[in-house]
């Protein structure tokens, strides 16, 4: 179960300077279904309620309560929850496919909400494209013309938009399956036309509602590999819906949990397991093998000046379980440099220590409260 | 009530429904007990009374009057159906003389070339044998007239059918109204629509084809509307998502999805469609249908059949060409080359047709018919002779109707008449309130009630008794036959292909081999109505059997049950939905075959409609023509299973 994709993850963020404007920012969003949704976000009373409380009082179902949160721009924005949870609904909202009760959301600091139907319109076929759990593919077209489909809404002339799908299909890896109908695929081929059709209006944005999760675990490991790799090489935004705790921690840069429509942490993988918010997070993170998620960095001590001279290095973004390699390969304390200087040493205790959960590193980290104010979860 | 009654018990499971049967019967008694002596205080009696009757002739003959008076002068008629009716008339005698005009070897040769695109040689080799047959027996020119009318009225009710159901597709409200419509239009027996057209347009060719859209349209658009609401909601998400407008999506998305139920419904018409221009030769559609019923008014089997078999034809050739193109759906590639291909056909009929123009033979060859009526009306007259009576220990067919009629039709129809008219109207609740809901009960009982007031309650206690003695053959053959092919592969497949062809045939059809078999009377009607509604009854038990859960089934063999506990006990439990589909289906067919069978001696109601019409005697022929509408509406809500109950029934099952 290797969980961790080091290379990916950048070392430090420091590229998303705080004054950039983020590509959404969501604040306070609400989405309740029922009759008279509007009045239960504005009322502090109501909006207090539990789920089944809710129901009961209003009739109404809070998909989405109180949520807020930014992606920035190059990022991959887990959203993660059980069914239920709310977090389809939130994906929904950001292009208005599901219209919130209250709140903001804006893209690129413009309000979604004030759109008008052009401009809306406008967001959907240029700005933000989605790939959905079960393809939404349209079974009469070939493959060629699915992914096309994108661009002849645009109003794209006939041989450009094929030109430009047969590119997208290249890409995704399904050369030669041009002319096939989507009942000709199996799964894991019609998620990657899904994909390639999302690519093809090259939007700033992709959004995934649960893309793998009707596919096998193997052919879902594949995919996941193919959203790293053209993260990778695009640096394209992502905001990715998933119940899978493991596909999260593969692919988040940042995940925010929810549950019963709130979020109840926001954090990268690494403060999710190794700081859990409360008993529900620390919970759902207690299969996860920590030394794949946590890195060196939680787990150093501050060295001492003989430490510091000698023993195998480790950069600050290596996993424990590379830490353990080195340290038992060389039988002694690991160094964990960066740029070229030491900032910590890792050895057998501490890393004994992230593994049992007990860690008593130096200084715990990244946690946010649940109902706290916006989550910082840009230092780490 | 009598074949009602004991049918109920077999379909539904006692346990059940017990409790909850208990507590409707419960509810009725008391407020039978209430109101009957009540009623038969005042109307004391066995038939409707009097009392309670609306004589209509009146208004509806000051109505009939006024519209045959106004005809040629009122601006309504003036300006709008004088419109509509010439441009039918118009388009009619086009599609006519252009069949005419391209000669036996054009048609030919056009149908076969539509058939090879649509469904490949084979059926191509069909079709062409198809109009060979109705040329062989001299009936090109009828089958012509009888395809001009079905090319417009096909065409008229697919754009009428399309656009109705694209409105109920996309609006709810729309939806909400048309479908009630739909339900009941479904139900109907044909002739119920002839006499209001007639009414309207007089009798003639604009009737005629006006009676068949009103017939053909409703499955169109009942199957658009389904199939624009049934795409995959993803789907639609999906195309929002890319910012598609209503127009894109409706165009690239929602009709594409539908085009499956699109395709079928353009087959149901088309069915529908030549079914209705057949019995529409009663108002004048003129065509093979007409040559039917001129052969059956006099009895004349041969020339009946030579006129029924290129109905036959025509019927399982259109069936199977529009069934292979919607199959073949999906595969074929579209574009350009469909022109290319329409384009080729064209000129390769206009090339035929030159080419047998140019011989001197646009009309089909005298020399090249045979009579098929004298030998047939030969053999009829042996039969009449040898099988009619008097075969020894089996005795003859004559002798079985007779037998039929006295034995069962004659018992019902005076047990009925006997009761006094609050018992049946109490069964009708009974009946319908144990299968459905209080809803399907109320309406039943009310259209029940409405036969009385029209004051035609005898003659549809003779139709109704025709209509319960063939359903109870109708059930009791369509049940053993649909569970001897659920569980026998090898008699399914071999009773396939016979249920496709009688599926197809137009009701009026069946009337042929009858009136040959068993003479005329209400005995050969019930008959007709049997083979008629057989198939449809045969078919949904043994897809109903067959769909039973086999994880059911196999606990239920894991526990060791025999085959005869598995059916009692899991397969027709489970399969109850169906089995009171089927009995809805089947009463629904019966109705509409003992209604025509009113051409061959039925009597009763479907005789008024035929007598209003042949007589120009509109008031009878209407008011049957309600009454028609009622016992329609009566018989489908009295056997329409409530769909949650029935569910619900279903689970109780397998708990």
């Amino acid at each position: 179960m290797a969980l961790a994709a080091p290379a990916r993850r950048p070392a430090d963020d420091d590229s998303s300077t705080p004054s950039a404007t983020p590509v959404f920012a969501v604040d306070g969003l609400w989405k309740v279904f029922g009759p008279g949704a509007d009045r239960v976000p504005a009322d502090p009373e109501l909006s207090a309620l539990s789920p089944a409380e809710l129901r009961e009082r209003t009739g109404c179902t809070a998909a989405v309560r109180d949520v807020s949160f930014d992606v920035r721009k190059g990022e991959v924005f887990v959203v993660m929850g059980l069914s239920g949870s709310g977090k389809s609904t939130l994906v929904r909202c950001l292009t208005r496919l599901v219209e919130p009760t209250a709140g903001t959301v804006a893209i690129d600091g413009e309000d979604v909400r004030a759109m008008d139907r052009t401009r809306l319109r406008e967001l959907r076929r240029h700005r933000a494209a989605m790939v959905f759990q079960h393809f939404g593919l349209l079974p009469h077209r070939t493959v060629l013309d699915n992914v096309a489909y994108g661009l002849q809404i645009q109003g794209m002339g006939r041989a450009e938009r094929r030109e430009r799908a047969a590119e997208m299909v290249a890409k995704v890896g399904l050369k030669g399956m041009e002319q096939r109908r989507p009942g000709q695929l199996s799964g894991g081929q019609r998620q990657r036309v899904g994909l390639a059709r999302a690519l093809a209006v090259d939007p700033e944005v992709l959004l995934f509602d649960e893309p793998f999760s009707a596919l096998d675990p193997l052919i879902r490991r594949d995919m996941q590999e193919e959203v790293i790799r053209l993260h990778r090489e695009e640096g394209r935004t992502m905001v990715f819906i998933t119940h899978d705790l493991q596909e999260a921690l593969r692919l988040g840069d940042r995940i925010a949990l929810m549950r019963d429509g709130r979020i109840v942490q926001l954090g990268t993988p690494e403060e999710i397991v190794g700081s859990p918010a409360d008993d529900y997070v620390r919970e759902f993170v207690r299969d996860v093998p920590r030394e794949q998620v946590m890195t060196v960095r939680s787990a150093m001590r501050p060295a001492s000046a003989e430490e510091a001279g000698s023993g195998p290095a480790l950069s600050p973004g290596a996993t424990v379980a590379e830490a353990i390699e080195a340290v038992a390969r060389a039988g002694a304390p690991a160094r964990v440099m960066d740029e070229g200087r030491c900032v910590g040493v890792v050895d057998s205790d501490t890393l004994l220590g992230v593994v049992a959960g007990v860690t008593t590193a130096s200084h715990e980290r990244g946690g946010t409260a649940p109902d706290g104010s916006r989550p910082d979860a840009g230092t780490v | 009530m009598a074949a009602l009654t004991t049918t109920t018990p077999r379909t539904a499971a006692p346990g059940v429904l017990g409790h909850r049967a208990a507590r409707k019967l419960a509810v009725l008694a008391v407020l039978a007990a209430v109101l009957v002596p009540l009623a038969h205080l005042r109307w004391a009696g066995g038939t409707w009374p009097e009392a309670l009757t609306v004589d209509l002739s009146g208004p509806l003959g000051a109505a009939g009057d006024w519209i045959i008076d106004n005809r040629d002068s009122h601006p309504l008629f003036l300006y709008f159906f004088g419109h509509v009716s010439n441009a039918v008339v118009v388009s009619v005698r086009a599609v006519y003389l252009t069949l005419l005009a391209a000669g036996w070897a054009g048609v030919t040769a056009a149908a076969a070339l539509i058939a090879w695109r649509a469904a490949g040689p084979r059926l191509a080799a069909g079709t062409t044998a198809a109009f060979l047959v109705c040329g062989l027996l001299g009936m090109w020119v009828p089958t012509m007239q009888t395809l001009a009318l079905m090319v417009v009225a096909v065409l008229a009710s697919v754009v009428v059918g399309a656009l109705l159901g694209l409105a109920a597709g996309l609006s709810d409200r729309m939806d909400r109204a048309l479908r009630p419509v739909l339900d009941t239009m479904q139900v109907l027996p044909a002739f119920a629509y002839l006499l209001p057209v007639v009414l309207v347009f007089g009798i003639g060719v604009p009737a005629a084809v006006l009676a068949t859209v009103i017939y053909a349209a409703p499955p169109m658009a009942r199957l658009t509307a389904l199939g624009l609401r049934g795409a995959d909601k993803e789907v639609l998400e999906a195309v929002d998502s890319l910012g598609a407008t209503a127009r894109q999506r409706l165009l690239t998305a929602r009709v594409p999805l539908a085009r499956k139920e699109l395709l079928l419904g353009v087959n149901q018409t088309i069915m529908m469609a030549l079914s209705m221009a057949v019995i529409a030769s009663v108002i004048g559609a003129g065509g093979l249908g007409d040559r039917v019923y001129q052969a059956l008014a006099s009895v004349d089997v041969g020339a009946a059949l030579a006129a029924g078999i290129p109905i036959v034809l025509l019927a399982v050739v259109l069936d199977r060409v529009t069934g292979a193109a919607g199959g073949s759906l999906g595969q074929e590639k579209r574009g350009p080359r469909l022109w290319l291909y329409a384009a080729g056909a064209a000129a390769a009929t206009a090339a035929v047709a030159l080419a047998a123009r140019l011989r001197g033979r646009p009309e089909w060859p005298t020399g090249w018919t045979v009579d098929i009526a004298g030998p047939v009306n030969r053999a009829v007259d042996w039969m009449t002779a040898h099988l009619y009576s008097g075969v020894p220990y089996i005795g003859g067919t004559a002798d079985w109707a007779g037998r039929f009629t006295t034995w069962v039709l004659d018992p019902i129809r005076s047990g009925l008449l006997w009761l006094p008219w609050w018992a049946v109207l109490l069964a009708v609740a009974a009946a319908a309130w144990l299968i459905g809901t209080w809803r399907t009960a109320l309406t039943a009982v009310l259209a029940m009630a409405a036969i009385g007031v029209l004051g035609v309650w005898k003659p549809s206690l003779d139709t109704l008794s025709q209509v319960l003695a063939a359903v109870a053959v109708t059930l009791v053959l369509g049940f053993a036959t649909g569970i001897a092919a659920a569980r026998s592969d090898r008699f399914e497949r071999l009773l396939r292909p016979v249920l496709d062809v009688f599926q197809t045939m137009p009701q009026f059809v069946y009337l042929i081999p009858v009136v040959a078999l068993f003479g005329v009377g209400r005995a050969p009607a019930a008959a007709a109505a049997v083979v008629y509604a057989l198939p449809a009854v045969v078919r949904i038990t043994a897809q109903g059997l067959r769909q039973v859960d086999p994880a059911a089934l196999e606990s239920a063999r894991s526990l060791g049950a025999t085959s005869a506990q598995q059916l009692r006990q899991v397969q027709l439990p489970l399969a109850r939905p169906a089995l009171l589909l089927a009995v809805n289906q089947g009463v629904v067919l019966v109705l509409a075959v003992v209604i025509i069978g009113g051409l061959v001696g039925g009597g009763a109601l479907g005789y008024d409609v035929v007598f209003g019409l042949a007589r120009g005697d509109l008031t009878t022929g209407l008011v049957a023509g309600a009454a028609i509408v009622c016992l329609g509406l009566m018989l489908d809500r009295v056997t329409q299973p409530a769909q949650r109950s029935a569910r619900k029934g279903a689970g109780h099952g397998t708990a």
